[in-house]
């Protein structure tokens, strides 16, 4: 398969011409972190924006840094952190799930992507720090969507569409990202051996309460069994944990870490944990270290559901007991990763039924590739909406050269 | 009116008899309103120097409804203008003489509350005050705080994805929505996300979130509710330079603190607000920032403190913390009065809403003082000084020839500014009819063409809202051809690796 590396935003556009011209559907690529996911793509040619990758302007003052979107995450997020500054959706690093190379991606696949970590209760996602984007169209057009200021309003606002969009409107080449503080110290509280449906309820009241919760997660006893790092060497031998973020200033962090843990009495003692352990913690929830492409469930399939937050526990709950998989949630029980055992589908047919019931979705982030060319990837919609979708698709790519076929696995998208 | 809009539809207007009647068999009693009278105060939105007579108003109260509505009128060729409080400071729901105006106030009715999952279900003609009035039982808010909140709705919130003074910390109205009913311009009703954190495909209740009214109708709203903070609050703090605030504000944020209200004004805003409300104001400084921090007691007491320490380091000339509740709220009394206070000095005023980088302030105000001079017209700035959002009030008479035009132009060039400097044409009000022929300033026209393929895609006729937005509009069709001259050679010219 030919390789594109291109080098500034006119060659992108070349390059989606061509693929115009030849009915040559390209993949879009940075770091390729997450070629694997989404379905197998009917593509001919790589298109790969790794050299794009410049910082074009970081101004800490305005809350902004515009960057071209092969820069490297690990590059960016180390710049801003010199500025004591973050990226608040905290984005996921996916090589641990992946088993990809040990490298953090690009930033254009990180908004392509999409993927939240934990602080998305109380900051968001990716696409809500996507404040601008240049990015050629499947027109092969160089257009800019959104601007360089943190609050904006001016024609339609494209972004929200790129963010998430897994390379398939358009070739993003730069984006203007919104940073913010980091925060001056982090209190976790964790509770032990609650089950997902008490432990649901803890992280519900805990988020319905003043004291600014940026992180709830739960992991049941079954899925730490197996897991290293920071988690292991904080859990108890088939004890579930729950865990409680208080970030800020270091006097409000710990006094709130007080009060709630005198709030969420009624679920049991709660431990504290502070800043570089607490820290540790959740970038294992967010990394989904449990499941780990490294780990004993190497070979179980990985999905990731949203759903509304009080539903999580005993959505998880019952799926665990139906699938003899593994669970965790983060968001409160809004978003919950689960690891079943290997089957044909993915237990895709079963774990739908169940999703759409409860209002949510289900995404299969680890599949080998004979399995996601077989189900849906992705959660199919109802027509109508569906139909919308592939019209926007057609929108902005109406020959289908970006990304074809991942998705979903319809005729055209 | 310098702004036009489209040419009528004659052919339309001869046949509104019929449509009056059609409509009417959809939406019985009182949904239509046909007599010039009775649809005098649909003639206008927030944008109140721009009038026009719809050529009919219907006001359905069910999906179902404005379904059918849509539907006949796609099926028959006829646009329609979306309106829900009439509170557009841009002109998003000015009517059109040939177009049916649906306006969604009968759909008052809060639909669900939901404190586990954080969420409240609503109708679109709710007022966003009231949502947060819904639930303040219970502790909890809904955050984007638009000034109009008391008479706002929902659905013109999602429009317009309206902000408010607490934008920077709490986000905007995209940034707070869940999920959406929508009804297209063919009737078709399709629901887009829920209580679930994000939807599934493409974002779409994020790009029709500050569409204008142009993708489609909204007939249900899912939004995020908050806890309210614990406590708030705020500094009031003078300087004699507008750059010493300027530089006030970016200490506070890069010192990390993220208020949740930061507000500036300028020597005239200040003293019209203060002889108006009289807060207290100093009236010898060039520039006030009210500065709100709220949270938990114990953090907000602590930020208080490093603010005021910031602030005397930039040599603030005044600076009071608020003690009390009620002097808290004095502070920003003088603030949220600012546009009627400055509807006190002047006949009339034109509110400008331009996003800068903030550190192009001082420039932008010294180059906003040129051009007061230049057109002889007077101009107050209060400032969402946090997010570089700027308001411009722009004080002339209508009723002296010509001021209104040089208004325009005034206000033309102050967004011009806001753009040659970085930033954008509009912050939180909207382009509607007011910046619509400015957008080229900005965009494009591959930039403009790609925004309306996408209005394509919810609606191919052109049918919904017609004239907003886009300066220039072109057929589908015409949007939809590919312009591509490639070579026979895979991908010539492309180095390889």
């Amino acid at each position: 398969m030919d390789t594109l590396k291109v080098r500034d935003a006119q060659e992108v556009e070349d390059a989606v011409r061509a693929a115009i011209a030849n009915e040559q559907p390209l993949e879009i690529i940075g770091h390729g972190t997450k070629r694997r996911v989404g379905q197998p793509m009917a593509t001919n040619a790589l298109l790969d924006l790794s050299a794009l990758n410049a910082v074009t302007a970081y101004e800490p003052n305005e809350l902004i840094i515009t960057v071209q979107a092969g820069a490297p995450v690990a590059d960016v997020l180390s710049l801003i952190d010199s500025k004591n500054q973050q990226f608040a959706f905290e984005p996921m690093h996916t090589a641990l799930l992946l088993g990809t190379a040990e490298t953090e991606g690009t930033i254009g696949g990180m908004i392509a992507a999409g993927l939240a970590g934990p602080r998305r209760i109380k900051s968001g996602g990716a696409r809500d720090h996507l404040l601008g984007a240049h990015a050629v169209s499947g027109f092969g057009e160089s257009f800019k969507a959104g601007g360089k200021v943190v609050k904006n309003v001016t024609g339609y606002d494209l972004c929200k569409l790129l963010a998430g969009s897994w390379g398939t409107l358009a070739v993003m080449t730069e984006v203007t990202l919104k940073v913010t503080p980091r925060p001056e110290s982090e209190r976790t509280l964790l509770l032990r051996g609650l089950d997902d449906v008490a432990a649901n309820k803890a992280m519900t009241q805990a988020l319905g309460s003043p004291y600014d919760v940026s992180g709830a997660a739960h992991l049941p006893g079954s899925a730490l069994r197996t897991t290293g790092g920071a988690l292991a060497d904080i859990a108890q031998p088939d004890q579930a944990l729950t865990l409680l973020r208080l970030e800020g200033i270091t006097s409000s962090a710990s006094q709130r870490a007080e009060s709630l843990r005198a709030a969420l009495n009624s679920f049991g003692a709660a431990e504290l944990v502070a800043d570089a352990t607490s820290a540790a913690l959740w970038r294992a929830v967010r990394d989904v270290e449990p499941f780990a492409a490294s780990g004993p469930r190497a070979l179980w399939p990985v999905w990731r559901i949203v759903c509304p937050p009080a539903s999580g526990g005993a959505f998880g709950q019952a799926l665990q007991r139906e699938s003899g998989g593994e669970v965790i949630y983060d968001w409160g029980g809004g978003l919950i990763w689960a690891a079943l055992p290997p089957a044909a589908d993915a237990h895709a047919k079963a774990l739908r039924q169940r999703v759409d019931k409860i209002g949510g979705h289900a995404s299969l982030i680890r599949g080998a590739d004979e399995i996601r060319a077989g189900i849906d990837v992705f959660q199919p919609q109802a027509s109508g909406l569906a139909a919308l979708g592939q019209r926007v698709k057609h929108s902005f790519d109406p020959r289908n050269v970006l990304n074809r076929g991942r998705l979903s696995r319809g005729p055209a998208a | 009116m310098t702004i036009l809009m489209p040419e009528p539809d004659q052919a339309v207007l001869a046949r509104r008899d019929e449509i009056v009647a059609s409509l009417r068999k959809i939406v019985p009693g009182e949904g239509v309103i046909s007599s010039a009278a009775e649809m005098k105060p649909y003639e206008s939105d927030g944008l109140m120097a721009y009038r026009q007579p719809p050529m009919v108003v219907v006001l359905p109260s069910t999906t179902q409804q404005v379904s059918e509505v849509l539907r006949y009128c796609h099926q028959h060729g006829i646009k329609v203008v979306p309106r829900g409080s009439g509170t557009s400071l841009s002109g998003g729901a000015l009517p059109l003489a040939d177009a049916v105006l649906l306006g969604l106030g009968k759909f008052k009715r809060i639909r669900e509350i939901d404190f586990d999952n954080r969420a409240v279900v609503v109708e679109p003609g709710v007022t966003n005050l009231a949502i947060s009035q819904a639930v303040d039982h219970a502790g909890f808010y809904y955050a984007p705080d638009p000034s109009s909140q008391i008479a706002c709705s929902i659905g013109g919130n999602i429009a317009e994805n309206s902000g408010g003074v607490h934008c920077l910390k709490y986000g905007m109205t995209t940034n707070n929505v869940l999920g959406c009913e929508i009804v297209l311009m063919t009737g078709e009703i399709l629901r887009i996300g829920g209580k679930a954190a994000e939807c599934a495909g493409y974002d779409l209740m994020g790009v029709i979130t500050g569409s204008e009214g142009l993708l489609g109708v909204i007939t249900e709203v899912t939004v995020r509710i908050l806890r309210k903070p614990e406590t708030a609050r705020a500094l009031m703090v003078g300087f004699t330079d507008v750059e010493a605030a300027g530089q006030c504000v970016a200490d506070i944020i890069s010192a990390g603190i993220i208020p949740g209200g930061m507000e500036m004004m300028d020597k005239p805003a200040i003293h019209a607000a203060e002889a108006f409300v009289h807060a207290g104001y100093p009236l010898d400084v060039e520039a006030l920032l009210i500065i709100e921090l709220d949270g938990p007691q114990v953090e907000v007491d602590e930020l208080i403190t490093r603010v005021e320490t910031i602030a005397l380091g930039c040599g603030s000339t005044t600076c009071q913390i608020s003690t009390s509740e009620q002097e808290r709220l004095l502070f920003w009394s003088g603030r949220k009065a600012a546009f009627p206070a400055v509807g006190r000095i002047s006949p009339d005023y034109l509110c400008m809403d331009g996003t800068i980088p903030r550190k192009e302030l001082p420039l932008v105000l010294r180059r906003m003082t040129e051009m007061s001079e230049k057109y002889g017209l007077r101009v107050a700035n209060v400032f969402h000084a946090g997010d570089g959002n700027l308001h411009p009030l722009i004080l002339y008479d209508a009723n002296q020839p010509g001021e209104q035009d040089r208004a325009e132009a005034f206000g033309a060039d102050i967004l011009r500014l806001c753009v040659e400097v970085g930033g954008v044409l509009t912050g939180e009000h909207g382009v509607g009819i007011e910046k619509r022929d400015l957008m080229p300033e900005m965009f494009s026209d591959i930039d403009l063409n790609q925004q309306q393929r996408l209005k394509c895609a919810f609606d191919s006729e052109g049918l919904l809202n017609p004239g907003k937005v886009f300066p220039t509009l072109h057929r589908c069709a015409e949007l939809g051809r590919m312009h591509v001259h490639g070579g026979k050679l895979p991908f010539p010219d492309i180095p390889r690796f």
